[in-house]
């Protein structure tokens, strides 16, 4: 715009580019927020090696049966039965003679599949509740919070135990659908509590101001701002879950045969214990690992988005 | 202070109400409802309809809600289906392995959690508190029932230093020093079991807790006054510190019920964890409703007392 007097003095590219030359101590390459984050954690050692092993353990589940050539979990050698573990059958094989190594890759895509699905679900179910009572606050939060404390009153194995034997069918969609159920109440109160927060910015006051609709404010523009804690809070519910359902699965309550996880073959194991531990150890281990790797990897994660929170 | 012990009580009050008529729903929602469970299939219609009068199912719902629940409140859980006893007196016989399970793993979680994250706290950064971390990244990971089953086979199988599972040894009948001996060695692997995770995320949770407080203002304040460094940490620090935790501790509470039946499963200790597994396995609905509703129950008891407890503690809590 034209305006008298004004001298126009914006400098063109190419002059910008001069004028960075002349100081390139005070250069700092523009990067973006994800960047930012990322680069944090990698600094993070353990939370490094956290996420290596997962992205191997993925490999290793999902495409270790194709390329290893164990792909018959449920296949019985009644010939090689309770073998300890050889370079045949590296976790050895159990009473009946089914491939260790095999079920170990099954279950572990059975354990992951429901540890994630049911984390997702739980996550989304949170975040709808908790974006609902922390938008609205008043008479909405009061019932939904309400709710959550009713939900958190009864110990969550008791209830599982309960529902699991009278309604759950052994399938992984049911264990699913009951590791969900119960998983949301603290990621509901979590995203409760940021929204209560973010809900005085200014950005709220002014998408509000030019007419934005509820909904449009709540996941267009809060709840970017929320993410952080609730993919913290999301990471570590994967390692909780996985727990939960070795759990279920080890009392007889989760997944049942012929579907295998990690907890079913401890339960299968438990009884050969003398003879044959690494029918234990091999899921036991797995188990244990992979949960810590997640609970690292959150931790890293929480470590590298909170600095990065009260920086700006 | 009583003001703030009130109105606590009064919020808890619909909140058990509520859990009361989740527990019922429970019931009802159970496939084929109450009448599927009670009884026997061979039943003709007329048979049906007597027993059906005589339990009251034939009362439009709100009814058979508001019966049930005073009943609870008496104390009548109804009968088992399993040994034909009173719920509520086959519970009260297994009431006590389990709280001195439970109470003893708490006591023994809190002051393991305690004493660790505080000196992960003042000692941060150093091999110690490596090694305290590391150990407890290690306690979250590992589940209950795993880690019992290793402790088992280690300490009770192999090693024989400690019993395998129940609350006594034979032969200790006449002898009640060495029967109280045997029976805190009986103690010592559930008890470990049950806490070790609670004390790994506990430990964690006071040493954050812990450094935050130390930064704060008041603690420059006291050490330039000249105030010994035991009495900084004991009286000003720590006391602030805990606050915290209790929270967690509260929420962390229903957790433990569970831990304790899986625990209790592990170790045939003789509870009311046992009594629920077992009732699973026989589907002995009348006692598996009454251990939730009375886990419900503690719950939310326990939730009140560390708010009180909160109050307590944090004067500026109770005059908000």
């Amino acid at each position: 715009m034209d305006v008298p007097g004004q001298i126009n003095i914006t400098p063109s590219e190419e002059e910008i580019e001069e004028l960075l030359e002349l100081t390139p101590a005070l250069v700092q390459k523009r990067r973006s927020q994800v960047r930012i984050i990322f680069d944090r954690f990698i600094r993070n050692r353990a939370a490094l090696v956290g996420a290596a092993y997962l992205i191997l353990l993925f490999f290793f589940c999902f495409l270790g049966p194709t390329i290893s050539g164990h792909n018959q979990p449920d296949v019985i050698h009644p010939a090689d039965a309770s073998q300890a573990p050889i370079l045949k059958y590296p976790f050895g094989t159990d009473d009946v003679g089914r491939d260790q190594f095999a079920r170990a890759m099954a279950g572990g895509q059975v354990s992951l599949l429901v540890g994630l699905t049911s984390m997702l679900a739980a996550i989304i179910f949170g975040i709808g509740i908790g974006s609902l009572a922390g938008y609205y606050g008043g008479i909405v939060d009061n019932l939904l919070m309400r709710l959550t404390d009713v939900v958190l009153a009864v110990p969550l194995y008791l209830l599982l135990f309960v529902l699991s034997a009278t309604f759950s069918d052994g399938s992984p969609r049911s264990v699913i659908f009951l590791i969900a159920i119960f998983g949301w109440t603290y990621a509901a109160r979590l995203v409760r509590g940021e929204y209560l927060a973010l809900k005085e910015r200014e950005y709220v006051l002014a998408a509000r101001t030019i007419g934005a609709r509820n909904f449009r404010i709540m996941f267009r523009h809060m709840l970017p701002n929320a993410a952080g804690p609730i993919i913290v809070n999301a990471t570590l519910l994967v390692g909780a879950n996985i727990i939960l359902e070795s759990v279920l699965s080890y009392f007889g309550f989760g997944l049942h045969p012929p579907t295998s996880s990690w907890g079913n073959m401890i339960s299968d194991g438990q009884a050969l214990y003398e003879l044959a531990p690494w029918l234990v150890f091999a899921p036991g281990l797995l188990i244990f690992v992979t949960v810590l790797s997640f609970n690292l990897v959150g931790d890293g994660l929480r470590d590298a988005l909170d600095p990065y929170m009260t920086e700006r | 202070m009583g003001r703030y012990i009130i109105r606590r009580s009064l919020q808890a009050i619909p909140l058990l109400l509520l859990l009361s008529i989740f527990m019922f729903l429970l019931i009802h929602a159970l496939p084929g409802g109450p009448e599927q469970v009670i009884f026997n299939p061979h039943l003709d219609a007329a048979g049906r309809a007597a027993l059906r009068a005589r339990f009251g199912l034939d009362q439009p719902l709100p009814v058979q809600y508001l019966v049930w629940l005073r009943n609870c409140l008496v104390g009548d859980f109804g009968y088992s289906f399993a040994t034909n006893q009173a719920v509520s007196a086959v519970i009260a016989q297994r009431f006590p392995a389990t709280l001195q399970l439970f109470g003893i793993s708490l006591l023994v979680a809190l002051v393991l959690a305690i004493f660790l994250g505080v000196i992960s706290a003042i000692r941060q950064n150093s091999p110690l508190d490596y090694t305290v971390t590391t150990i407890s990244y290690f306690g979250l990971a590992m589940p209950a029932f795993l880690l019992g089953l290793f402790l088992q086979d280690i300490f009770a199988v192999q090693l024989h230093w400690l019993p395998v599972s129940g609350t006594t040894s034979l032969g200790y009948t006449f002898d009640p020093f060495n029967a109280f001996l045997d029976h805190l060695l009986h103690l010592v692997l559930p008890v470990t079991a049950l806490s070790v995770l609670f004390v790994a995320g506990w430990s964690r949770y006071m040493r954050s807790s812990m450094i935050e407080t130390t930064k704060q203002d008041y603690m420059r304040t006291a050490r330039a006054k000249g105030v010994s460094p035991t009495s900084r940490l004991v009286r000003h620090a720590l006391r602030n510190a805990v606050i915290p935790l209790i929270t967690v501790v509260a929420i962390d509470f229903g957790a433990i019920a569970g831990g304790a039946t899986i625990t209790e499963g592990i170790f045939a200790w003789p509870g009311m964890g046992t009594l629920f597994l077992d009732s699973l396995q026989s589907r002995d609905f009348p006692v598996l409703l009454a251990i939730l509703l009375l886990s419900g129950f503690f719950v939310v008891l326990f939730n009140l007392i560390a708010d009180v407890l909160y109050g307590v503690m944090d004067p500026r809590i109770r005059y908000s």
